[in-house]
């Protein structure tokens, strides 16, 4: 049985299907010039060629989930009385994203530290990544905005990846990462993979050489952003142009801030928790009226800080950015987060 | 699907007692529906909890009886903004759901043997109170017990019931203040901080811990300050608009700290390392 | 107009302001993105082609002080609309206009270089040359024109204190709602299929509302209070559809079709559509155009007894 998979282009939509029938597949596909994840449709053609506009995050922390359900039931001997009644809400089935980015996938990552701590887990969160295999495919070029190799990372990490995929000239090579990935190869028919293991590996050297680097030497990084705190000029210059809208992180593969909130109709109702962003005024607004972070420069300073100085600082030197460059690509006003980290570093 | 280990699901209980302190606080005594886990339940003083009004939302609230007092757990609320005005409209008998402990607690071994001067305005007094029982619950353990606790005016002093006990006691130094002069009333006037100064209590082995709005904070640690306490002997709790309560969504941050799971409870010197985003 | 002469207004008029509002090279030769210029060595960075599409008007309402601001014809529009509604004070803004006759869609010229790196582009004549990895490509300005360019009228704007180069006339047929008239020839149920389809994708991000230079109440906006509740937090289309509605409503006769939050949608809604069909409605019923004449008001503002178009019900 060979370690890695080839498969030829033509092949993959049949490998799909085969894997469809024991898993929810989600696919990249094209609606319009939009490249977003759905669940996987018979033949309905995949869009492999561009990083998906929307990471595929919402498969494991939804944009919106249900928490659990209540119900309040009055006691027909004492009509006073009302007690209630809880039911979680967490059954997921067998779960494959394919074809995302391997910035994509390494995002989960991020998830991980925070949500699957030793005190506590978030069961919703785990019951989903355990029940999800993450097949990646490497990317041949960068695309506008991209930086991943200046955090770390390049177009064919294997950060958060259980199968990683190498588009060459007939088809694609598949790499099992992790035992969740050896169980695709085993499940599906490939061919021996090794043959083009060279080839695999010059397009993932040529790409990440191409990658942009508008940063480097983060070590230093969190130090000297926590020294740039009170430098207000600073952030109020970066921040003059941000309109405070949450793109850069409903698009972010490693955001996963989350609000929490409740909904009644007559006696029953339900406690969803959704995505929530740092970027709006109304995120840190205690009821008193009084807010940390009122201005806009305060919130970006708290982003910016967050991904590169106190994620890091808490784990280990790992920053918090998988430099897809997505906030950068559909900012409204192209705040780009690799400027104001090396205008950071200069400063 | 097992309905064990979800930090998100509230404890089913129910509201036994509701005290109204003052015209827009009130304390909720609160028991577990579940006898056993009441029984079982335990909290360090400082801790706080969510109060969960199912349709309307959770809130964060100290748990202010103390821990060695187990038959029911006491919240007070100020009346603020939509979960809060939600409880208030409680009767006895309500159901309510509760996740607790969450977050840290005083440092009550490192205060063994000290001086302890407690410094609380308004409502600030609802965390300062469960470690004022629990202490009072292990007197020897402790120095002089000062406590200086002030409002707005004779309504707005909370717990009333135990600053009488508080006042009789000869273990307890207990010094009470309004912001104004008030018809009836014959104590002392002044802000909290002008009061401490006035006070001046020695640093000498003394921790002082502190609570109450932003601004009597900000005056009361110029105060300690200039009285020449250091920044290792003063503690105050924080308050942040929360959600999970489990460090997770990312809202309560001050830099890598989360007030509800590194926190509510910080010492001067800590909150001085953080970014000064309070 | 040369970029000189646009850097000498700016030059001009800082200072007599506190920052003056430009455009500057964004992440790449494609982008430009907002410029905030305070001091005279920032006027170099200043540069002003098709690819300034940015409504730099949208800071103004929050910006304290004197600011100048570099605006294009259908940036204009905003200014007037702010003045109807007293959310400026004109006095303390000083408007450099710039002739343009049309932006270019930056979305549009990404799908014609296949969402490739641009590392070079140049205009020439009538055309946009970009420079990919893959290929240079020379791209027809008319093909990349985004939808608000096509009727524009504003060739020159409506407000300015200087003009960076010569008023020059609109060249394209005025507007006649064309879009929304063949749209409306769908049926209901076609338009609801179409319109489910592409609310979709939203994901709620508010980069239309908070891009929009009329929806100045975003940080308390009413899509996600609590109180009023109209909506939850819920990411279905039933939410999706509601926070569109309430935002389009809420523009009804403020609308200045600055196109700005079909621009910023990331995953390209046309939101503007339903917008453009109010703005259609709202003309037909009170022949009114937001964002022309200062001393108008908004017909939403206004209350009258008697509307000539709209016949009331008779007892």
């Amino acid at each position: 049985m060979a370690e890695c998979g080839f498969l030829a282009k033509e092949k993959i939509n049949t490998l799909i299907e085969a894997l469809a029938k024991k898993f929810q597949v989600f696919v990249p596909v094209l609606e319009g010039e939009v490249v977003l994840f759905r669940g996987f449709e018979s033949g309905k053609s995949l869009c492999l060629s561009r990083p998906a506009n929307l990471p595929p995050k919402g498969i494991i922390f939804p944009a919106s989930d249900v928490l659990f359900r209540f119900n309040f039931q009055k006691d027909p001997e004492d009509p006073k009385k009302v007690s209630v009644e809880l039911k979680e809400n967490r059954d997921f089935p067998l779960t494959i994203i394919f074809g995302c980015r391997p910035c994509d996938a390494q995002g989960f990552t991020i998830y991980d530290r925070v949500y699957l701590t030793p005190e506590t887990v978030d069961p919703y969160y785990r019951e989903r990544r355990e029940k999800t295999t993450i097949i990646t495919l490497a990317c041949n070029a960068p695309f506008p905005g991209c930086f991943c190799t200046s955090v770390g990372r390049g177009p064919a990490t294997t950060e958060g990846s259980d199968l990683l995929m190498t588009e060459l000239e007939k088809g694609y090579l598949f790499v099992p990462i992790t035992e969740k990935g050896k169980e695709i190869i085993k499940a599906a028919e490939f061919e021996d993979g090794s043959p083009y293991q060279e080839e695999a590996k010059k397009v993932q050297e040529n790409a990440a050489a191409l990658v942009r680097k508008p940063f480097e030497h983060l070590e230093k990084l969190p130090q000297k952003l926590l020294s740039l705190f009170e430098n207000t000029q600073f952030w109020e210059k970066e921040a003059a142009k941000c309109i405070s809208c949450g793109a850069c992180t409903y698009l972010c593969p490693t955001c996963y801030c989350f609000n929490i909130t409740d909904e009644q109709v007559g006696n029953t109702g339900e406690r969803i928790r959704s995505w929530d962003s740092c970027m709006f005024f109304h995120f840190t607004l205690e009821a008193s009226g009084h807010n940390p972070r009122p201005n806009k420069y305060h919130r970006l300073r708290n982003r910016v800080n967050h991904k590169f100085s106190y994620y890091p600082q808490k784990y280990n030197g790992v920053i918090a950015c998988c430099g897809c460059g997505r906030c950068i690509r559909y900012c409204p006003m192209s705040v780009d987060i690799s400027e104001i980290v090396a205008h950071a570093q200069g400063a | 699907m097992s309905m064990v280990n979800n930090p998100y699901l509230p404890e089913l209980a129910t509201v036994v007692k509701i005290i109204e302190e003052t015209p827009n606080i009130k304390s909720f005594q609160v028991v577990l529906n579940d006898p056993e886990k009441m029984q079982r339940f335990s909290f360090q003083p400082g801790q706080v909890g969510q109060l969960s009004v199912f349709g309307v939302g959770e809130s964060t609230f100290v748990i202010n009886s103390p821990p060695t007092r187990k038959e029911y757990l006491q919240f007070s609320v100020m009346r603020a903004g939509e979960v809060t005005s939600a409880l208030h409209e409680l009767t006895e008998g309500d159901p309510i759901g509760v996740r607790a402990p969450l977050g840290n607690w005083f440092p009550y071994e490192q205060m063994k043997g000290k001086n302890i001067l407690f410094i609380g305005g308004g409502i600030g007094l609802a965390p300062l109170r469960t470690l004022i029982l629990f202490m009072l619950d292990h007197r020897d353990d402790y120095g002089d017990i000062t406590i200086i606790y002030g409002a707005r005016t004779p309504n707005d002093l909370c717990y009333k019931y135990d600053l009488k006990d508080w006042e009789e006691r000869s273990d307890v130094n207990l010094i009470l203040t309004v912001d104004a002069e008030f018809p009836g009333w014959d104590k002392r006037v002044g802000l909290v901080p002008n009061v401490l100064k006035e006070v001046a209590p020695s640093p000498e082995n003394t921790v002082a811990i502190t609570c109450g709005p932003p601004i009597m904070i900000k005056f009361t640690l110029q105060a300690l300050s200039a009285l020449k306490f250091n920044d290792e002997q003063i503690i105050t709790t924080l308050e942040k608009r929360m959600k999970c309560g489990i460090g997770i969504c990312g809202r309560c941050n001050i830099g890598t700290m989360y007030v509800c799971k590194d926190g509510p409870v910080f010492s001067l010197s800590q909150l001085k390392s953080l970014p000064p985003e309070l | 107009m040369s970029i000189e002469r646009l850097r000498e207004a700016v030059k001009k008029i800082l200072p007599e302001v506190d920052v003056v509002i430009g455009y500057r090279q964004g992440f790449d030769p494609l982008h430009a993105t907002p410029y905030f210029i305070s001091q005279p060595e920032q006027v170099d960075q200043l540069i002003w082609n098709p690819l300034c599409v940015q409504n730099l008007c949208s800071y103004l309402p929050f910006l304290k002080g004197k600011v100048g601001v570099i605006v294009k014809g259908c940036d204009s529009r905003t200014i007037v609309q702010y003045m109807q509604e007293k959310l400026i004070e004109r006095e303390k803004i000083k408007v450099i206009g710039v002739p343009c006759l049309q932006v270019i869609s930056v979305k549009k010229v990404m799908a014609k270089i296949d969402y490739q790196v641009a590392e070079e582009v140049a205009f020439e004549g009538e055309n946009v040359i970009v420079k990919t990895p893959k290929e240079t490509k020379t791209i027809p300005l008319a093909e990349v024109m985004p939808r608000k360019c096509l009727t524009c009228q504003l060739a020159t704007p409506l407000q300015y204190d200087i003009l960076a180069g010569e008023a020059i006339q609109a060249n394209k047929p005025a507007e006649a709602f064309e879009e929304i008239k063949e749209f409306e020839q769908l049926s209901l149920e076609e338009r609801r299929r179409y319109w489910e389809r592409e609310f979709d994708r939203c994901i709620r991000c508010y980069a239309c509302r908070n891009a929009c230079p009329m929806c100045i109440c975003q940080d308390r906006c009413v899509a996600e209070s609590r109180d009023p509740h109209w909506t939850s937090q819920r990411a279905n289309l039933t939410e999706k559809f509601m926070f569109h509605m309430i935002h389009s409503v809420h523009l009804a006769g403020r609308c200045v079709g600055c196109g700005e939050c079909e621009r910023v949608c990331p995953m390209d809604i046309p939101v503007a559509k339903i917008k453009k069909k109010i703005s259609m409605d709202l003309k037909e019923l009170f022949d009114y155009q937001a964002g022309i004449n200062p001393d108008d008001l908004p017909p939403m503002y206004t209350f009258k007894v008697e509307e000539a178009k709209i016949k009331e019900h008779e007892l």
